[in-house]
């Protein structure tokens, strides 16, 4: 029987199809200022994934994504709550809630560690290495079972974004109005991480839970400052999560070390080269718009005075 | 009881709103129109948001009863126009003037499906009665104050409603564009549409509006300028005898 | 340090070298609670989060570079490493339009992607000695010695002391930062002094708690302690009170259950932050939710009142239903109303019609006359000579006011109707 593709290209598409999955999101957060609630989320998928474990006693996708998203909406709803009471600031109620969830998970990994197929270090590293070894037959070919559930992921992503772009759009830009042609920002907000909590946990095996967020949020942020497009801005992101992927397989292999975390090292350079090059909102731009600016004005601000 | 031709653009019955346990909006009684330019003045914390956004099913209210056009709130919603105070949008959020202005075709567009070509038309037009037609492709954030809130005013034309309700509208906003959109909004008066602002300024009320409630956390009068703006009633409302001058107030930078 | 150990260990059921954890728990969660005060009060709380992950690539580095395990030197390199992230947050934040959260998202997890690939190579090359680097990430009290607790002491003590010495600069800056740098108080250096101690206070709890999980430390003892004290002399000390009990009973704990023990910290820690929010007298939801409902319940049973009496001025006794369409009240709320009113004896049924009685009568005319004089207020408030700057309370003029006051309020009243 064959393989469709050599171990190398299979961990670089599903390497590349995590990052698309979470590119897409991200800008949302990115947008809508809820980075962290996208971090908090990621982390508070753990629990959900430990319990479907020790419940199921399998590896399951489904399962785990119901599992995973219970939790995510417990964290968002807690959060929630927390901020309503009016007495923590927001990101107090983040720093108080995704810890808590991830604690029990860690806890229930290390209680149960002899009996699943689940450690500690493949929850923050991830295994992305071993994924051409899972793999299922499709049409008499082998094809990797990550990349399969990658690929869905970031087809279901691409479909949810397309089919609420608007209403993630007008959400996001201008809730006051939105809410007066009957969108509910409260509900988009809700079902866009939720969407992250699933990405997260098919994401998890492959990039590990910190490294989650570091696909969603970084490729998002470098896009933020290339574009003034919305959907430029999602191409953009994806791209950088491409770019990341392929870089940080090869870094990954040469160095010898972790390709989930070299392919964030990649994202964080790409995020610093924009800070520093981008053509319209970079760093060396603004510092040649501003000398201009203030060489243009010299002389008019003389004549004034 | 009434014809079905007199019906009143908005109609507000004994509403009660509290943030928390203190009341913000106390037993307001209040109607507007049908076809006339209104404006809702105020002092500061009068509650003249708070009665719009309670109006329109957006904050909820202890007790009373809202009529938009003669239907009730729920339904009745869809037919109206919302232009908010501006402090919650993102200005740097990527998308261009005709997206802003797309969005008021939305709640016609219908979930999950796209913005089509006669929808874009009515955008078109919009966009050209304020005078923003050259400007569709700039990002949000690159416009001034004037004419981002002229952007708004097209997102709320392009809504195709009876009746318009505008927060605020003028803060920040140059007095060229503050007249351009007040001409604008008295042809839209002059072709049946019903329109209510929060305004602040007396003057412009005095001199451009049909109708006026004068709130302060409840209502002080309510009825025809000539009647109910007068000194007494501002008097009343805002207190000291400061802001009864008839002039208008000059605007910050005119 | 180990004097102090041995005479835990005497006095109380611990061994030796629980008593050296429970001594280091001690110190983190002082040094967490007093120095992550000064973060949630700015609401930069999650910085805190960033700066933990950024000091997993400084362990890292440190190690590579001393090749050995000491202590002091990988402290120092994520101390460094903490400080040149919180500089890269304030960069980015300041010099580009990213906005503060994602700042720092971008920051967390950039540099805990690099710490990953240092901690892999380094395992991946550099054989037995890296064992244990890994306790950075969860944390293990159970390997904590002696000279581990003396370098946390002695960094707690020093950030203790710069905390009391310039107490009265961090309130100013942390009130109000604009007010501060107009006296003169150079709030950029303080800013940098704050992340510094937050920085320190991170380092100290890296070893016990771990990287991932530290900002819950760093939040649970403030939130706690906000709830019991609204001064800031007293949160400081109550906030390390707190992270010290948390601290002691998670590090015990978890070194008995020989388990990691950042979690078990974090979650002794939420929980008590949990049942503080819930419960504590005056600011806790459940307290102030009672308030609120008690409040909202007075307000429903007066507005019915008020429109009872009306409806009965205008004609006959009306039936719920009545009453609420012409008060524009929902029926729940008017059969709430008028039970509260049935029983407090103010009204009667009459064949599914209510009557108001006498008292009831009574009672809503006081209500009445309540409603005018906030009218009154309203209306002529800025009128009053009042010797402060006293506001009325529309539930209770009288008793926000003075009496004086409320006798002022109704002569101009009735100078205006007349």
């Amino acid at each position: 029987m064959t393989t469709l593709f050599s171990d190398d290209v299979t961990i670089i598409l599903t390497a590349g199809l995590v990052a698309t999955a979470c590119a897409i999101l991200g800008v949302f957060l990115v947008l809508r200022r809820v980075a962290l609630m996208g971090d908090a989320v990621s982390h508070a998928v753990l629990p959900g994934i430990v319990a479907v474990f020790l419940l199921t006693e399998s590896r399951a996708p489904f399962p785990m994504i119901v599992g995973a998203a219970l939790f995510a909406i417990l964290c968002v709803l807690a959060i929630e709550w927390l901020r309503g009471t009016g007495l923590l600031r927001a990101d107090a109620a983040i720093g108080l809630v995704f810890p808590a969830l991830f604690a029990l998970g860690v806890l229930g990994i290390h209680r149960y560690a002899g009996n699943i197929h689940l450690d500690l270090d493949s929850t923050i590293y991830g295994e992305i290495a071993f994924a051409p070894f899972r793999t299922v037959e499709i049409g008499g070919v082998l094809v990797a079972q990550s990349l399969i559930i990658s690929g869905a992921v970031a087809i279901v992503n691409l479909a949810l974004v397309v089919l609420l772009w608007k209403e993630l759009k007008a959400t996001t830009f201008d809730p006051e109005f939105s809410k007066s042609v009957g969108l509910n920002p409260t509900w988009v907000s809700r079902m866009l991480l939720v969407a992250v909590s699933i990405t997260a946990v098919t994401a998890f095996e492959s990039v590990g839970a910190i490294l989650v967020v570091a696909l969603l949020i970084v490729p998002a942020a470098a896009a933020y400052l290339l574009t003034d497009r919305l959907w430029a801005m999602v191409a953009i992101a994806v791209g950088i999560g491409w770019i990341s992927a392929v870089v940080g397989y090869t870094g990954a292999v040469q160095a010898d070390a972790s390709i989930a975390g070299a392919m964030g090292v990649t994202a964080a350079v790409l995020f610093g080269v924009a800070l520093i090059a981008s053509p319209k909102y970079g760093l060396l731009a603004r510092r040649i718009a501003l000398h201009r600016r203030r060489r243009a004005t010299r002389p008019v601000a003389a004549q004034e005075g | 009881m009434t014809p079905a031709n007199d019906v009143l653009a908005l109609e507000i019955d004994h509403l009660t709103v509290s943030y928390r346990d203190r009341p913000v909006l106390w037993d307001v009684d209040a109607h507007f129109p049908a076809g006339a330019l209104s404006a809702i003045v105020g002092p500061n914390g009068s509650g003249k948001s708070t009665l719009l956004k309670a109006a329109l099913g957006l904050v909820p209210a202890d007790a009373g009863r809202v009529a938009i056009l003669g239907g009730s709130s729920g339904s009745a919603r869809s037919k109206v126009a919302y232009v908010p105070q501006r402090d919650a949008v993102d200005w740097d959020f990527p998308v261009t003037v005709r997206e802003v202005v797309e969005m008021g075709r939305y709640r016609s567009v219908g979930w999950f499906r796209r913005v089509g070509r006669s929808q874009r038309a009515i955008v078109d037009d919009c966009l050209e009665r304020v005078g923003m037609a050259p400007f569709a492709g700039r990002q949000i954030g690159q416009l001034s104050g004037g004419q981002r809130q002229r952007v708004f005013i097209a997102r709320a034309l392009a809504q195709q409603t009876e009746l318009l309700v505008l927060d605020e509208p003028f803060a920040g906003v140059d007095a060229r564009t503050e007249h351009a959109i007040l001409g604008l909004l008295g042809e839209l008066r002059d072709h049946g549409r019903s329109i209510v602002i929060v305004h602040h300024d007396l003057g412009t009320v005095r001199s451009t509006f049909d109708w006026v409630l004068v709130l302060n956390v409840r209502t002080v009068a309510c009825g025809p300028i000539a009647e109910t703006l007068t000194p007494e009633n501002l008097r009343r409302a805002y207190g000291s005898d400061a802001v009864v001058a008839e002039e208008p107030e000059p605007a910050p930078w005119g | 340090m180990g004097v102090i150990a041995e005479q835990l260990s005497a006095t109380f059921p611990l061994t030796y070298s629980e008593a050296i954890v429970a001594m280091g728990a001690a110190i983190l969660g002082i040094a967490a609670g007093m120095l992550g005060a000064l973060a949630v009060l700015q609401g930069r709380s999650l910085v805190g989060d960033a700066l933990a992950h950024s000091a997993l690539p400084g362990v890292a580095v440190a190690f590579i570079v001393t090749g050995a395990k000491d202590p002091a030197s990988l402290l120092a390199g994520a101390i460094l490493a903490g400080i040149v992230g919180a500089f890269m947050i304030v960069g980015i934040e300041r010099t580009s339009r990213i906005r503060p959260d994602a700042a720092i998202g971008v920051v967390l997890s950039s540099f805990f992607a690099l710490g990953i690939v240092l901690l892999t190579y380094i395992s991946n090359t550099g054989g037995a000695q890296q064992a244990g680097l890994d306790t950075y990430l969860f944390g293990q009290a159970a390997g904590i010695v002696e000279r581990d607790v003396e370098i946390m002491a002695v960094m707690a003590g020093g950030a203790a002391l710069v905390v009391v010495a310039f107490f009265r600069i961090f309130k100013t800056v942390l009130f109000d930062r604009s007010f501060a740098s107009s006296l003169g108080v150079p709030v950029k250096i303080v800013e940098l002094a704050t992340t510094a101690l937050l920085v320190v206070a991170i380092v100290i709890g890296l070893r016990t708690v771990g990287a991932i999980l530290m900002v819950a430390m760093l939040i649970t003892p403030t939130v706690v302690a906000r709830q019991f004290t609204n001064r800031l002399v007293w949160l400081l000390p109550v906030a390390a009170l707190v992270g010290a009990t948390v601290g002691i009973t998670g590090a015990l704990a978890s070194s008995q259950a020989e388990v990691p023990t950042g979690p078990v910290i974090v979650l002794v820690g939420v929980s008590l932050a949990v049942l503080a929010i819930l419960f504590a007298p005056g600011r806790g939801v459940a307290w102030r939710a009672a308030t609120l409902a008690r409040a909202r319940r007075r307000e429903n049973t007066s507005g019915v009142l008020v429109a009872l009496e009306t409806a009965m001025h205008h004609g006959a006794p009306p039936t719920p239903r009545e009453l609420a369409l012409a008060s524009g009240r929902s029926a729940r709320s008017v059969r709430r109303g008028l039970r509260d009113l049935s029983r407090a004896g103010l009204v009667q049924r009459d064949e599914g019609r209510v009557i108001l009685n006498e008292r009831g009568a009574a009672a809503a005319h006081a209500a009445l006359e309540s409603r005018r004089l906030w009218s009154a207020w309203l209306e002529h408030g800025w009128r009053l000579d009042l010797p402060d700057a006293r506001e009325a309370d529309p539930r209770d003029l009288r008793a926000s006011l003075g009496d004086d006051a409320v006798d002022q309020l109704v002569v101009l009243e009735r100078e205006a109707t007349a």
